[in-house]
Parts: C-alpha cells; structure tokens; sequence
C-alpha cells in the first residue's frame, strides 16, 4: 500500500447560502487544487448525501465533475448518510493506495437551507430504520433516547452536556467559516426549548449549507493520512445493546489506530462528530481518548477546550461550524489539515498527530481518520 | 390478556427482534418465527415537542427491553411519562395496531407474575385491559 497525502485542502464559508450545490462544491474543489498546484485531478470521488431530494439532481457524480470541468475525469460518487465525505475521503485513499491514481480530489457537499426544517428532518430521518420511523422516531429523537440513558448511566448531567456546546460555539467564535460566530453561555443552553427531552435546541446542530474538498496524492506532502477506518452497526437502535457507546465509532477508531500503528495517546487534538453535543462525550469515550466515565469531568474542567490538554473540535464541531452532511467528514479533515499546517489562525493548537471522527445515520457507519504532519 | 408481540428469532445466535425481520442482522440466516409477551423494562424514552408531520405534540417514544433481551419501540400514552423511571417495569399493548406502554399497577403485576408461573389470571387479566382501555380512551396518535 502506498503512502498517501493531503497536497491541498479548501472549504466554503458553512451557513445559509444562495449558491447553487455545484457551485459550493466547485469553490471548495478550487481551492483545494490552488493549493495543491493542480490543475486537473487524475479522478474525483465527490460526497453528497441527499442530492435528489435537496437540489433535485441525480447522476450526481457527473453533474458536479461536468460543472466544474472535469466531464472527462473518472469520478464516482460515495454515500454513508451523515458521513458520506469521510467515507468519499476512504474511497479516494483507496485509489491513491492502491496505485490507480496519483491525484485524487475529493469533495462533498449538501445544500438544505432553502427547505422548511419540517422537510429536511424528515429527508435526513430516512436514514433511520422504518419502524422506528414510524413511531415518530428522527434523528433528534433518538438522540434524546440516548442522551437519558447516557445520563442515567454514566452520571452525565444537563451541564457537561451544555457544556460542549458552550466550547464549540465559543471555538466557532473564531473561525471566520463557521455557521455560528457568537458565543452563548451555558445558562442559554440550559434554558433553550426542549427539542427530545432531555435534548434541547443549543445541544443540537444546525442546518447548513457547504462544501469541502481535498486533494490526496501519491507524492510526498506535509500532512499524510497515517490511518483510516469504518466501523458499523445495526440500522434500527432496538436491535443494539449498548445505548451510550456506539459500536461503529469503536471498530473505526480500532481500525484507525491499527493501520496507523499508533494509539489514542498520541492524538493531539480532535474533530468530533457533535450533531448532538453529548456524541461528544460518547465519541471521546469510544475513541479512547479519554478514560470511560471521565468526558462530562473532562469537559467541563476545560481539557478539551481550544487552550486545554486536548483540544476537541477547535473548528466549532458540528454544533457551531455547522453540518452540511456530506460536506462535514471533509471540512473536519480540512480543518485538522489547517491546523497541522498552522494556518488555522485565531483558533491555531498545536499538534502532530489529529483526529477526525464522523458518524454515519444513527452511528450505523462510522469513520475515524488519523492524520500526522511530516 | 397480556399482548403478545410478533418477533423473530436467529437460530444461530439466539436474537431476538420485535417486529419479525426476514434475515437476522447479524448472520445471513433467515429467522424463525416467534411472540414474545407484551411487557418488560424502560431502557430509554424522549419527548417530541416538534414532532414529525402526522404526529400529534408531545410525541412519548420509549426503547423498552421485553423478555430474552429483545428491544421495542413504542409509544407512551399522553399522561405516562410523568416521573417515569428508566428500569421501570411496564406493559405494552396495541390499540388499532400501535403499541403503547404504559405503568403496571398491582393488577398488572399480578396478572404478570401469574403469566411467568404458567397461569393465566383471566378474569384479573379481563379487569385490567379494561382499566388499561379507559386509561388510554381520548388518547390520538396520527400518522401511520
Ligand atoms: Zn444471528
């Protein structure tokens, strides 16, 4: 297997956007191959999740590769859910790897804020198992299923699940590509309307719109991928035994840190898959980044705030970046590529090694990606 | 009577999943088909205020684990939430085709003991469905 690295990395400014979908995923594409200094990749894996219901658009591979100028490149489109652009980011790895191409750009993208919230819920809620579905259940429901066991069994209260929206949106304060730029104080996120109870609105992450892309090479770079890897489970929740860990995210971290050859001790910061902030907890737990029981004290002792031990989510996470599905398992790779590169300015930690963790439905198929700068 | 539910069973792992499912979700094998009896523990539950469209606020959705470890989704009725505990014990039963929990009270818990000893308290069990139905009387769900 060949090494495989990040020549350059691009994102759009995530919100509200009038842009066409094609255009967000172009500006990103863009910008990541200035970077690199290419100007056609050898192939493009492109990340949408919803593109037919969204924008109305199929054959959505060639639709973007066509829009963008590259109607000859071979591309292929890649869906896991929520984590489609950690698994298109796989994809593209797998091709590099395996020598089938030196160039690969990878792009994803979603665009969603031009519907009614009723109508995106209920897209992205086909993601869940019918059944449950038809009980009412959507992605915030279940989330609320897990967020009262979770605080059942591990004594997490309201608090250190407020908490790390309170640090996300205060990181996302800094990042002139976040969806929030304004900071909000735990009593706000306490006090928030109930959305599934115990979850309310503050804890959960918000409709956006956005693109990101990288370019990954077969020649040597400043930041390589050193591992990658899936993990899934069951479609319907009922059909788990464990509610307050996700099986996917521990077989994809297991996975990740084995191909990389190295542990969770080494990690130096983190992009987390916060749609809903107590995953947070649930995915540092998993992860192994810290130990079981101990990421509600962690957070709110401030370790994994941008000045802590560990940083997790510096660029604001789901919660305050923002999460324009598809778009969101790239923007974290972007993000922790900035980072390693020290270009991330207001919001610059420091570190050789970084994380990025992306959840995939309701943690069905999951991702965990390492990257180390040379 | 306690309701009994519809499930399926993997004869090589023993799992068992309520509704039935074709194929176990862990081994290629089909299933075989079995009932498992309406009543079992609270694993987790929410309250939709924003519910989807067909459902009427708030919307009650519990996780509950039923005998030999399998795991249900159903609804609660309108007033049953209240102090709700998880690992409470509760019994589930369908009206028009949807299942709801809701507390058991002494007659439940009699009437479920007498289930597990292998006799069935029919006339006890004919009272609480009844005090169960006008519980639940009034109570809507839409959709599906
Ligand atoms: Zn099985």
């Amino acid at each position: 297997m060949r090494d495989v690295w990040i020549a350059g990395a691009g994102m759009t400014r995530i919100g509200k956007r009038s842009e066409r979908l094609q255009a967000l995923m172009t500006e990103a594409s863009l910008a990541a191959l200035a970077v690199a200094g290419i100007e056609k990749p050898d192939a493009v894996v492109i990340a949408t999740m919803n593109p037919e219901e969204f924008v109305g658009d199929g054959n959505f591979a060639s639709n973007v590769a066509t829009y963008m100028g590259f109607a000859e490149v071979p591309a292929l489109r890649i869906e896991t859910a929520t984590s489609s652009g950690a698994a298109a980011l796989y994809a593209g790895f797998a091709e590099v790897a395996a020598g089938l191409h030196r160039t690969v750009l990878v792009v994803g993208g979603e665009k969603m804020t031009h519907l009614s919230t009723p109508r995106v819920s209920e897209i992205i809620g086909r993601s869940i198992d019918a059944y449950e579905r038809s009980y009412g259940a959507t992605m915030p429901a279940l989330a609320g299923l897990i967020t009262r066991a979770l605080m059942a069994r591990h004594g997490v209260g309201l608090r250190e699940i407020s908490q790390v929206a309170v640090k996300n949106h205060a990181h996302a304060a800094r990042n002139p590509y976040a969806h929030f730029r304004e900071p909000v104080t735990i009593e706000a996120v306490m006090e928030s309307r109930v959305v599934a109870d115990p979850l309310r609105l503050l804890h959960c992450c918000p409709i956006s719109d956005g693109a990101a892309a990288v370019v990954l090479t077969s020649e040597r770079a400043a930041v390589r991928i050193a591992g990658i890897g899936q993990g899934t489970d069951t479609l319907a929740v009922r059909h788990r035994h464990e509610l307050t860990s996700f099986r996917a995210t521990q077989a994809a971290a297991r996975a990740a840190f084995q191909m990389a050859g190295l542990g969770p001790e080494r990690v130096d910061f983190a992009e987390l898959h916060d749609a809903f902030a107590p995953f947070e907890l649930i995915a540092l737990e998993d992860i192994g980044l810290v130990p079981p029981g101990k990421s509600g004290g962690a957070t709110l002792d401030g370790e994994t705030a941008i000045d802590g031990r560990l940083p997790i989510n510096p660029s604001g996470g789901l919660k305050a970046r923002g999460h324009p599905l598809a778009a969101t398992g790239i923007a974290q790779v972007v993000e922790c590529v900035w980072q390693l590169l020290g270009r991330a300015e207001d919001r610059q930690v420091s570190g050789r090694v970084a994380l990025a963790h992306s959840i995939g439905g309701l943690a069905t198929n999951n991702w965990v990606t390492l990257l180390e700068a040379q | 009577m306690i309701e009994t539910i519809p499930a399926s069973r993997c004869p090589r792992c023993e799992m068992i999943v309520a509704p039935p499912a074709p194929y176990c979700p862990h081994h290629p094998v089909a299933m075989i088909p079995t009932t498992l009896p309406g009543a079992g523990v609270i694993v987790s539950f929410t309250t939709l205020h924003s519910p989807p469209e067909g459902f009427k606020s708030p919307l009650h959705i519990a996780l509950i684990e039923l005998e030999r470890g399998a795991r249900f989704v159903c609804h609660g009725a309108q007033t049953e939430t209240r102090g709700l505990k998880l690992g409470a014990t509760v019994a589930i039963e369908a009206l028009d085709n949807v299942y709801y929990f809701s507390h058991l009270g002494a007659l439940d818990r009699a009437r479920l003991f007498w289930h597990r000893a292998g006799h069935a308290g029919d006339r006890v069990n004919a009272i609480a469905r009844s005090l169960a139905k006008r519980a639940w009387k009034g109570m809507t769900r839409g959709g599906s």
